[in-house]
């Protein structure tokens, strides 16, 4: 009896989802080094109080796990500065999809559990922080208590609000994501990358060797935004609240694009990878030539590993390119919420956002003009690969993101309109 | 004396079986209580109340579930059907087998401890189009490439799904069959054949009704196993059409809190066809025992 009882646990297990257990490791053993580098300014005293509050404790970090090369920036630099300043271990706690991370924090909220909660930090998008926020889930207005935010430039649009929704101090910035071309310049030539029009039209030339993840994958609906955008005019008509009137005969527009493109994609049209990392997979054993991402800087370790071929080049089309700015929340339930914040202040340091860049190619959210001369030439000392574009490009020309009701009503209307057609 | 102490051992059974029951009970009836409450739309995190059918009726409007529907049944049948007539001829060969049964058995049974996500891994290593026996199959001079070789990884039918089901539970099948084939049966063969039963007879009268209720109890579970399985066809299936729990779990992603009570709906209409199918099937079987024992 007790085999099918086990089967049908497994077989049920989705329902029991919520009481998924989490791989914390408690290992926290007190750190002897003194607590040097704590910012006495004004918003400093707040910092000082919380940060000495945190010694022996352990942060866990809940983030997307699917880079090597950022988990390793993570457990190396990251976990040594905590450890060395702060007395703090971290545990990183790598989840597929962001939402996993959400969705525990939701369940222990339901639960009850308002206190000593198991998230300690969450590396954040958009939509998640959205719902998130919905969900009452995020502690407030610290951001302005640590010391590194002076050289946040609170002026950004991109910063003050997240795919639309008003941050408010509920997260405090991590790293700079803009969207690039990723392709194989032995395929592609400068003239098939220009634009979205030129890339469908190689892909019309060339069938099977694009393709891009099915939203909601984070990856998948940038690519289907950037067709939105690049079929009507840009983002400019669409920012602000959603307007059915408005987005309905664009996104008709949309689809007609993006079905009439699907017999030249991978595997004819006929499915899609369900994740970016299928999608850098295909690419990496050469069946596609080319695909979007948010993590241009990424792909110069690639290339230097081995995975990508040495022709590996990057485009952002002449319309521009979609970016955003990604962030760590404080759940408010979280046990180490103190921890949690010292792990966001580590995470905007400069020297920290140097260190990112230099060994993971994520860029910056500071603004250099802030964080002085000094950080603008560590930034600029660092090798960028000959396959990565330069920030400034990146940068030029950089698209905003919607709000959130239109990135869910895309992803949706994607769904009934281009995968099930 | 002796009816006391019968009731003591029983007691003590009780108390050494309740903290493994309490933890079943708590996680596995805790969580599916939880689940049903939320599939009425209760979710008072983001101001919602309990009492709506709303998430069954989209759900069932949802083409992604009407075509999930048809796919789910489908791999779940075809990988339980090929399993168990594999199962029981591999059985039956194990069986057969004078020298090296042993090892015969073990072969048939080395895949036991192989979880599944890692079997699907290795399906798709091994079928993909860029795969190792499209590969094979290149460097022997068959066909013309890997965009020749037949697509059976997230392919429409879902053969891979199918494949790696029928790879992992085949050898639990058999290993079933061949533990109610090595009962006693051979010595009520040699007396049907002593009576002058022929081989087709000794089948049908000793070893069929022998296997019959380990073969189905096996059976049904492969096939709620099969239809409630998340991983395999999440790595070789295809996002549309997706099977149930896929779907369920791409309800349960979905960043906007009010596609939870769908996911949930998903997850508890999977529970409630199993469950049924597992109540049907022990009733089934005791008027079976009832009627042969």
């Amino acid at each position: 009896m007790s085999k099918p009882v086990r089967r049908l646990t497994i077989a049920v297990a989705l329902v029991v989802a919520i009481s998924a257990c989490s791989s914390t490791k408690e290992s926290a053993s007190p750190s002897t080094t003194s607590g040097v580098g704590v910012s006495t300014t004004a918003s400093g005293a707040a910092f000082a109080s919380i940060a000495a509050e945190v010694r022996g404790q352990t942060v866990n970090w809940y983030m997307y796990g699917g880079s090597d090369t950022i988990n390793a920036f993570a457990t190396g630099f990251v976990a040594t500065t905590l450890k060395d300043k702060y007395g703090i271990t971290l545990n990183q706690v790598k989840v597929g999809d962001t939402v996993e991370a959400v969705n525990k924090v939701l369940g222990e909220k339901q639960a009850g559990k308002t206190t000593d909660g198991s998230v300690d930090a969450i590396w954040i998008n958009g939509e998640n922080f959205a719902s998130g926020k919905q969900a009452d889930l995020w502690e407030c207005g610290f951001v302005k208590d640590l010391p590194s935010a002076k050289n946040v430039d609170f002026a950004n649009p991109n910063v003050v609000n997240d795919f639309g929704l008003p941050v408010e101090g509920c997260e405090s910035p991590w790293q700079q994501a803009n969207s690039a071309l990723v392709y194989d310049s032995a395929k592609l030539g400068a003239a098939d990358v220009s634009s979205m029009t030129s890339l469908f039209d190689w892909a019309k030339a060339h069938p099977g060797q694009l393709t891009y993840p099915a939203p909601p994958d984070f990856t998948g609906s940038m690519f289907v935004r950037t067709a939105f955008y690049d079929t009507n005019g840009g983002p400019k008509a669409f920012l602000g609240k959603f307007d059915a009137g408005k987005y309905q005969p664009a996104a008709d527009k949309t689809w007609a694009r993006l079905n009439d493109l699907k017999p030249s994609l991978w595997m004819k049209g006929t499915t899609y990878p369900q994740t970016q990392t299928e999608v850098a997979k295909l690419y990496a054993e050469g069946t596609v030539a080319a695909y979007l991402t948010y993590g241009p800087g990424l792909v110069g370790k690639e290339v230097d590993k081995g995975t990508y071929p040495k022709t590996t080049r990057e485009a952002v089309f002449t319309d521009g390119n979609i970016g955003n700015i990604s962030n760590i929340a404080v759940p408010k339930n979280a046990a180490h919420k103190a921890a949690g914040k010292v792990l966001a202040e580590v995470l905007l340091s400069p020297e920290s956002q140097v260190e990112y860049f230099k060994e993971a190619g994520g860029f910056p959210a500071i603004s250099a003009d802030k964080a002085g001369p000094n950080f603008k030439r560590e930034l600029d000392a660092v090798p960028v690969s000959p396959s990565v574009l330069p920030l400034g490009e990146l940068t030029k020309n950089a698209l905003p993101e919607l709000e959130k009701a239109y990135v869910v009503k895309i992803e949706q209307d994607w769904k009934t309109n281009v995968l099930q057609k | 004396v002796s009816r006391r102490r019968q009731l003591s051992r029983q007691v003590r059974i009780w108390l050494l079986l309740s903290p493994a029951l309490a933890i079943v009970g708590a996680l596995f009836l805790g969580g599916l209580l939880l689940g049903v409450v939320q599939s009425f739309g209760y979710l008072p995190l983001i101001g919602r109340s309990l009492g709506s059918l709303d998430a069954y009726r989209a759900v069932w409007r949802d083409p992604a579930v009407r075509a999930s529907l048809i796919l789910t049944l489908r791999t779940a049948l075809v990988a339980t059907a090929l399993s168990s007539v594999l199962g029981v001829a591999g059985a039956l060969t194990v069986r057969a087998t004078r020298r090296g049964r042993r090892l015969a058995s073990l072969v048939f049974q080395y895949n036991l401890s192989v979880p599944h996500s890692v079997g699907a891994l290795c399906m798709l290593l091994l079928l993909q189009q860029s795969g190792l026996a499209s590969r094979l199959a290149g460097a022997a001079g068959l066909g013309g490439g890997e965009r020749s070789f037949p697509v059976v990884v997230h392919d429409r039918f879902g053969w891979a799904i199918v494949a790696e089901l029928v790879w992992k539970e085949t050898p639990f099948i058999g290993v079933v069959v061949l533990a109610a084939l090595s009962s006693g049966v051979q010595e009520l063969e040699d007396a049907a054949r002593s009576l002058g039963a022929g081989a087709w007879q000794r089948l049908r009268m000793i070893v069929v009704p022998l296997v019959t209720p380990g073969l189905v109890a096996t059976s049904v579970i492969v096939f709620a196993f099969s239809f409630g399985s998340y991983e395999v066809p999440f790595l070789l299936g295809r996002p549309f059409p997706a099977t149930l729990p896929v779907v369920s779990y791409q309800y349960y992603r979905d960043t906007d809190l009010n596609a939870r009570p769908q996911a949930m709906a998903i997850s508890v209409g999977i529970a409630a066809f199993v469950g049924t199918l597992v109540v049907c099937y022990a009733a089934a079987l005791d008027r079976f025992v009832r009627r042969t024992g």
